[in-house]
């Protein structure tokens, strides 16, 4: 089991007290592609941001790659989402101040388990994979949207996370460059049985998954396999 | 790996922020040149100030106080069978003698604290060239231990020290009183003192220290020229001027003299309490002055830092997402903190050099100072820049912090 939610409650207090996740629990499978849809402000971001272990404000437990990550302290989970969660944000979110290639290589610098040298043969590698290796040594700030996205997609799987997370990992690109994006996210299911979740409002997206969970007012409504 | 990862953050940041960077280690440059600069001032202002306290005053002298009449002899005559006990007690007129001078002086040349030791004698005289009077002061002193203390031979401006011990009619006089009288070296001048006795000296030479009241009034004599004026024997001394191989313990070995012979001692320091004021309040000013500099510099620091965190908001919440803790991103502000600290550390002392070496350079032309008195020491440097460091480290540690608090939800989520 690549993700396990229990019970999970959330409330935010300001301005007014508001319950934004009502009691969700579900289980994603290793390998599978998920897509969480619903209308704006039906809490999916605000979930994701939970199970990415960003967010420790709630009640419930999560568990990924078969950790119990409720109650760990800031630190242990920075390094765990360093080792083995990715992030597609909406908005690329590069450092604009280093190339492509620097971006890509500092999660794994930061994981610091290989040597330079071979971190820096590895993110070319997953570059060029994308289609963005004879971008690799311009800055980030520099390349179009459809590339600096798949710069961060390169930056998420440059540890070889378990699970890949995507916030609208689409919503800022065209229909050709969504496609790619999205084929590269199925890929990453089928080859490698990565685990893939993403929240989106693109439906045609959606569709495509291995299954959509549709959230309405902070409770999961309706779950379909495809 | 992890340490490089921070710092080629860090590094980048600053890089890609060149004139933040430069201007918040100009703040630091400034604080730090201003700091050497006036501690190298103040150093050679109070060097200065000491040097000319010392060629005037010994590190110690020695002397017999005035006393007062106490019941000590009665006491010997009388017996203890009464009480004695003198009615209204005055000073006891002494001829302030010290006794048995030559026993003593050798005692204090060989104390392994003393580097020369001079015997002295000083009477009021006036001065006379035929019909030309002047009033002055005549010390009977061993000239060339009396070389030795103050450096005489430095002030010299016609003759030597020498001339003096070996004319035992010699006399040393100031420019002032060589003007007034109209002399010149082998020219005879004529001493009498209050009691009447006079004497004919020739002029062996003549010296200008600059301080006008002593160039118009003192003069050197052997010792035994002046006994003779004042009609004394010749072991009549009544000052032993000593100085130490290390001035600064003056009042500490005073003390220990004093203990020792059981005359009364003045030291250097106690002799001119007013200079040692001013040094101190030379050295207040010069701290506040340079604190003021260094806390400013530090705000400066803090002020770019917290601007640039503020921008950067958003790429430490990336950062946070992507696996880097708090204390990373701590640690990349800290570097980020040092490395202004460091370049402004470097660039100050060069410039704090430079401000030095100009300010040695601005001639003042008064008394016998000619250009501003300027030290250069290592010590003045290494400070600057460890204080530069340091100042530079708790500027950056506290919006560092802040940073490293940032929450990474809070900015995604917009």
């Amino acid at each position: 089991m690549a993700l396990q939610a229990n019970h999970i409650n959330k409330y935010f207090y300001a301005p007014d007290k508001f319950q934004a996740l009502k009691d969700i629990s579900f289980e994603v499978k290793k390998g599978e592609f998920v897509s969480i849809v619903g209308k704006s402000g039906c809490g999916k971001s605000t979930l994701l941001y939970i199970l990415s272990t960003m967010d420790t404000a709630y009640d419930g437990s999560v568990q990924l790659a078969g950790e119990n990550i409720t109650g760990k302290k800031q630190d242990a989970l920075a390094a765990f989402r360093n080792a083995h969660l990715g992030f597609v944000f909406q908005f690329h979110y590069l450092l604009p101040d280093f190339s492509c290639l620097k971006n890509v290589m500092i999660p794994a610098l930061r994981l610091g388990k290989l040597s330079r040298a071979q971190i820096e043969e590895q993110a070319y590698e997953k570059l060029t994979l994308l289609g963005v290796g004879h971008q690799a040594l311009k800055t980030a700030s520099r390349i179009s949207g459809g590339q600096q996205q798949r710069v961060a997609i390169a930056r998420a799987l440059i540890n070889n996370p378990d699970i890949v997370m995507g916030d609208e990992p689409t919503g800022n690109l065209d229909t050709r460059n969504t496609a790619i994006v999205f084929d590269m996210l199925q890929q990453l299911c089928r080859e490698q049985q990565k685990t893939v979740i993403t929240v989106t409002h693109d439906n045609d997206f959606a569709a495509k998954s291995d299954r959509i969970i549709e959230m309405s007012d902070g409770v999961i409504v309706n779950q379909h396999t495809r | 790996m992890s340490i490089n990862i921070n710092s080629e953050v860090a590094l980048t940041y600053l890089i890609a922020k060149k004139k933040q960077t430069l201007v918040a280690s100009l703040g630091v440059t400034f604080g730090i040149s201003m700091y050497i600069f006036m501690n190298s001032l103040i150093s050679g202002t109070n060097e200065y100030f000491e040097k000319m306290t010392l060629s005037a005053t010994p590190h110690i002298r020695l002397y017999r106080d005035h006393q007062i009449s106490n019941s000590d002899r009665l006491n010997h005559f009388l017996g203890k069978a009464s009480t004695n006990l003198i009615s209204n007690p005055k000073m006891v007129n002494s001829d302030e003698r010290i006794d048995d001078p030559y026993t003593l002086l050798q005692a204090l040349k060989t104390n392994p604290a003393s580097l020369a030791v001079s015997p002295q004698i000083t009477a009021t005289i006036i001065c006379s060239n035929g019909s030309l009077q002047e009033n002055g002061n005549v010390s009977g002193v061993n000239i060339l231990e009396q070389d030795k203390m103050f450096d005489i031979t430095s002030t010299m401006i016609a003759g030597t020290v020498k001339d003096l011990s070996t004319d035992p009619n010699g006399i040393i006089i100031g420019s002032g009183m060589a003007e007034n009288l109209s002399l010149k070296t082998g020219d005879n001048i004529t001493l009498t003192t209050s009691k009447g006795s006079t004497k004919v000296l020739h002029v062996s030479g003549i010296f200008r220290t600059t301080i006008k009241n002593v160039d118009q009034t003192k003069c050197y004599a052997n010792l035994s020229v002046v006994q003779q004026l004042l009609k004394k024997d010749r072991s009549y001394i009544t000052d032993i001027y000593v100085n130490l191989k290390d001035y600064t313990k003056a009042n500490r070995i005073g003390k220990q003299f004093e203990l020792v012979t059981g005359y009364r001692v003045e030291t250097w320091q106690s002799a001119n309490e007013q200079s040692i004021a001013a040094r101190m309040i030379r050295d207040m000013i010069a701290n506040s002055v340079v604190i003021t500099i260094l806390i400013v510099a530090g705000f400066g620091i803090y002020n770019i830092l917290n601007m640039m965190i503020y921008e950067k908001i958003k790429e430490i919440a990336i950062l946070k997402a992507t696996g880097f803790a708090g204390r990373h991103v701590v640690a990349i502000f800290i570097f980020q903190a040092l490395f202004i600290g460091l370049l402004g550390s470097f660039t100050g002392i060069l410039l704090g050099w430079l401000l030095s070496k100009t300010g040695s350079m601005i001639y003042i032309g008064k008394g016998n100072l000619e250009y501003l008195p300027v030290s250069f020491y290592a010590k003045h440097y290494i400070q600057g820049a460890l204080f530069g460091i340091i100042t530079s480290f708790f500027a950056g540690y506290v919006p560092a912090l802040r940073a490293s608090h940032v929450d990474p939800v809070e900015i995604i989520r917009g």
